[in-house]
C-alpha cells in the first residue's frame, strides 16, 4: 500500500508551490515531486502589442524581479532592432541592476535563508522567521537592512520612474541621464552597500561555518548533486549579472560550452512532465536522461552557486577573496552542495555592492549621451540577464512594424526546475523514515528548495496573512488516512 | 488621521486586478479621506507602505477552499494565525506587524481586509469573471462604508 504526502497550501495566500510524497507501505519516500502553477497565456497577451511595451508588460506580470525582467526586455528590444546603446546607458543600466541585486539579495539572506541557518533548521517552528534572525544577530541589523532596502529603493525609484515597474528602458538606451546629485547618492550608498556586504559575510562566517552542525547538513549527501552549471560571464569569465555569453560547466567542473544568447536555442531545450505544467530546461549538449545527476545527465543549474561555478572568479577585489575561500573550505571546484548557495548568495552581493560602487564613481556616469536611435526594421530580438534566481531569457519576434507575433521567456525558475525536483526528492527521502513526517522533517525538505529561491510565476503578491499547508496523507486508493495542518 | 488603502493585485492576470479596480473607485470617491495606493508586491515589501498610519484597509483577491468566486471576506487581524511562509515574498503580515514593533516602527493598530474570491487569477490578460466583476460595486460600497463609520466614530469621541 502507497501513501500519498502532500505539502498543499490550501488557498492562494501563501507560497502557491506544492510538494507531493508518495510514500511506499515500508514508510519509506517512493517519490516526491515539486510542483509550481502555470502562468497561462502570456504568449497570446503578448501577440500584436508593440514590442516596446514588452519591458512594461513583462516587469508588471512578475512583481518578485520587475527589475530583471524589465532589464531582459529591454537588452531583448537593443537586439530587436540592432542598435548599440551608448557606454553611459550601458553602465547606468548595469549600475541600476547591481543596485537591485544588493536589495534583493539581502532581502532573501535575512528572510528566507536566515531564518533555516541563522536560527536554524530545527528550531522550533515559531523561531524560524526573521524575529529569530533578529534574535541571533542584534536589533540594530534588523534596522539596517530595512533601512538599506529603502536607500537603495529609493535611488532606483529616482532614476527608473517606478521600483515596481521601472520605466527607464528603452531600445538603444534609457530614457533619461544621471544627475551629478544621483551619482553623489550611488556613490554614498554604494560605500554603505560594500560594508554591509562584508557584515552579512562575517555573519554567515560566525553563526554558520563556525557551527559543526550546520556545516554537516550543508555538506551532507542529502542536499548535494552533481550537476552542470550556467551562469554568465564577462571576457574574462567572470562573473556578470547584465551582459556577457553564457558559460556551462560539467560536473567536474570544465568548460563544456560558452555562448552567445543568441545561440541559446542550440543549447538549451525543454522537457515537458505529465504531472508537472512547468517545463524542465536541459541541456542539448549532453541530452534529457530523466531525474538524474551526473556528466551522463544534461540537468543543469542557475542562480547564485551556479554562476560562482560556472565562472572563474569575480571581477572585484573583496568579492574575489570571498570566492577562494568559499571553494577553499568547501573542497574545490565545483561545489555541489545546494545548501552553499546561500554562502554563493552574499558573495555576489558583496560583488554586486563593489560593482556599484565602481560604476557609480565612473565619469560617463552622468555622460548626457543616453540612447542611440533605432533605425533598423525589427524582426526578432533575444536577450539575456542573470536575475537573482537565475538565467532569464527573452526572445520575442516581431512583424515590420514591430508587433509582436512571437514572445518566449525562459525564466531562471524553469532552469532550475529539473535540478529542483532532484533536491525536494532526495531531501524527503533522506529524512522521511517509517513513515514518520511531522514539522521538522518537512522543513528540512522545505529547505531544499528555499536554497533556489524559486519565483512561481503569477505568484507575485498575496493578501498578507496565514499560510497553511496540508499535509495529508493517502493510501493507494487515495483515501485519506491522516492530515496534519501547518499553521 | 487618514487612513491607509492598499488594493493589492495584478491588473494583468484576471481576477487579481479587484483590489486595484477597487482602489482605483475608492480614489475617485474618497479622496481626502484616505490615502488609497496601489501595489502589486507583498510580505516585506509592504512594510514601507503601513509606517505612520493609525488604520489600514488592505483589499485583495484570494482564492480559498470552499467559497464561489466574488464572495466579498472581511477579516480583522485577530483572525490571521502568525505561520511562516516559503518565500520571503510572502512574509505574513502578522510577522510584518511583530517586526514593526519590534524595530519601534510606527504601524497600524487597526487593519481590516477585504477580499474577494476569485475564480482565475493565473491567465496572463485573461479577463475578470462575471462573479467578480459583479463584486466590486458591493465592495466599494462595503470599504466605504467602513472608513466613513470610523470618521463619525472618531468624530463622536472627540465630541465626548
Amino acid at each position: 500500500m502507497s501513501k500519498r504526502v502532500l505539502i498543499d497550501p490550501i488557498t492562494r495566500l501563501e507560497g502557491h508551490g506544492k510538494i507531493d510524497i508518495f510514500i511506499n507501505d515500508k514508510g519509506d519516500v517512493d517519490r516526491a515531486f515539486f510542483q509550481v502553477p502555470e502562468l497561462r497565456g502570456f504568449e497570446r497577451f503578448a501577440q500584436g502589442r508593440p514590442a516596446e511595451d514588452m519591458p512594461q508588460i513583462t516587469s508588471r506580470i512578475c512583481g518578485v524581479c520587475p527589475t530583471a525582467h524589465h532589464m531582459a526586455s529591454t537588452k531583448t528590444l537593443d537586439d530587436l532592432y540592432k542598435v548599440d546603446p551608448p557606454a553611459a546607458a550601458k553602465k547606468i543600466r548595469e549600475l541600476i541592476y547591481s543596485t537591485f541585486f544588493v536589495e534583493d539579495h539581502a532581502l532573501h539572506f535575512f528572510f528566507l535563508g536566515g531564518p533555516d541557518f541563522v536560527v536554524g533548521p530545527t528550531a522550533p517552528k515559531a523561531e524560524r522567521n526573521i524575529l529569530g534572525v533578529l534574535g541571533k544577530v542584534g536589533l540594530e541589523i534588523g534596522k539596517e537592512v530595512i533601512g538599506m532596502r529603502r536607500q537603495l529603493r529609493e535611488l532606483i525609484t529616482s532614476v527608473c520612474g517606478k521600483v515596481i515597474h521601472p520605466v527607464f528602458g528603452l531600445p538603444g538606451g534609457i530614457s533619461k541621464p544621471v544627475t551629478k546629485e544621483e551619482q553623489q547618492k550611488f556613490i554614498e550608498a554604494a560605500k554603505h552597500a560594500v560594508e554591509f556586504g562584508k557584515f552579512c559575510l562575517k555573519v554567515f562566517d560566525d553563526i554558520v561555518l563556525k557551527n559543526q552542525k550546520y556545516v554537516e547538513y550543508i555538506t551532507s549527501d542529502m542536499y548535494t548533486h552533481k550537476t552542470y552549471y550556467m551562469g554568465m560571464v564577462d571576457k574574462n569569465n567572470k562573473v556578470n549579472f547584465y551582459d556577457g555569453d553564457l558559460r556551462v560547466v560539467t560536473p567536474d567542473g570544465k568548460e563544456l560550452t560558452k555562448f552567445p544568447i543568441s545561440d541559446y536555442l542550440k543549447h538549451i531545450a525543454e522537457h515537458v512532465e505529465p504531472w508537472s505544467y512547468m517545463k524542465f530546461s536541459y541541456l542539448k549538449d549532453v541530452g534529457w536522461k530523466g531525474f538524474s545527476d551526473g556528466p551522463g545527465s544534461g540537468i543543469f543549474a542557475v542562480a547564485p552557486l551556479a554562476r560562482l561555478n560556472a565562472a572563474a572568479g569575480m571581477a572585484t577585489p573583496l568579492a574575489q577573496e570571498a570566492y577562494d575561500r568559499f571553494y577553499k573550505t568547501l573542497g574545490g571546484k565545483p561545489v555541489h552542495f545546494t545548501l552553499a548557495t546561500h554562502w554563493a548568495r552574499l558573495i555576489e552581493l558583496l560583488y554586486a555592492a563593489e560593482r556599484m560602487a565602481e560604476l557609480a564613481g565612473d565619469p560617463e556616469i552622468i555622460s548626457p549621451t543616453v540612447r542611440t536611435l533605432p533605425t533598423q526594421t525589427p524582426k526578432e530580438g533575444i536577450g539575456v540577464v542573470e536575475a537573482p534566481r537565475g538565467t532569464l531569457i527573452h526572445h520575442y519576434q516581431t512583424d515590420e512594424k514591430g508587433l509582436i507575433t512571437h514572445a518566449n521567456l525562459i525564466v531562471a525558475t524553469q532552469n532550475n526546475a529539473a535540478r529542483i525536483a532532484l533536491s525536494v526528492d532526495k531531501a524527503a527521502r533522506g529524512v522521511i523514515k517509517n513513515g514518520k513526517v511531522d514539522d521538522g522533517i518537512l522543513n528540512m525538505i522545505e529547505m531544499a528548495f528555499r536554497a533556489y529561491d524559486p519565483c512561481n510565476g503569477c505568484a507575485t503578491h498575496s493578501l498578507p496573512g496565514q499560510m497553511p499547508l496540508v499535509v495529508s496523507v493517502y493510501d493507494n486508493n487515495h483515501q485519506l488516512l491522516q492530515e496534519i495542518r501547518r499553521g | 488621521m487618514k487612513p491607509l488603502v492598499l488594493g493589492l493585485g495584478n491588473e494583468l492576470l484576471g481576477d487579481d486586478a479587484i483590489g486595484i479596480l477597487a482602489a482605483r473607485e475608492l480614489a475617485k470617491e474618497l479622496s481626502g479621506e484616505a490615502d488609497i495606493v496601489e501595489s502589486s508586491l507583498s510580505g516585506v515589501s509592504l512594510l514601507d507602505l503601513f509606517v505612520g498610519y493609525e488604520k489600514a484597509i488592505i483589499i485583495d483577491a484570494v482564492k480559498m477552499a470552499g467559497f464561489s468566486p466574488g464572495t466579498i471576506m472581511e477579516f480583522d487581524l485577530s483572525e490571521l494565525r502568525s505561520v511562516r511562509s516559503p518565500s520571503p515574498h510572502f512574509t505574513g503580515l502578522p510577522e510584518l506587524i511583530a517586526l514593526a514593533a519590534e524595530m519601534k516602527l510606527h504601524f497600524p493598530g487597526e487593519i481590516k481586509i477585504f477580499a474577494v474570491q476569485a475564480d482565475d487569477p493565473y491567465t496572463v490578460g485573461g479577463a475578470m469573471s462575471q462573479p467578480v466583476k459583479d463584486a466590486l460595486d458591493d465592495l466599494v460600497i462595503r470599504i466605504k462604508t467602513h472608513i466613513q463609520r470610523g470618521r463619525t466614530s472618531e468624530i463622536t469621541a472627540s465630541i465626548t
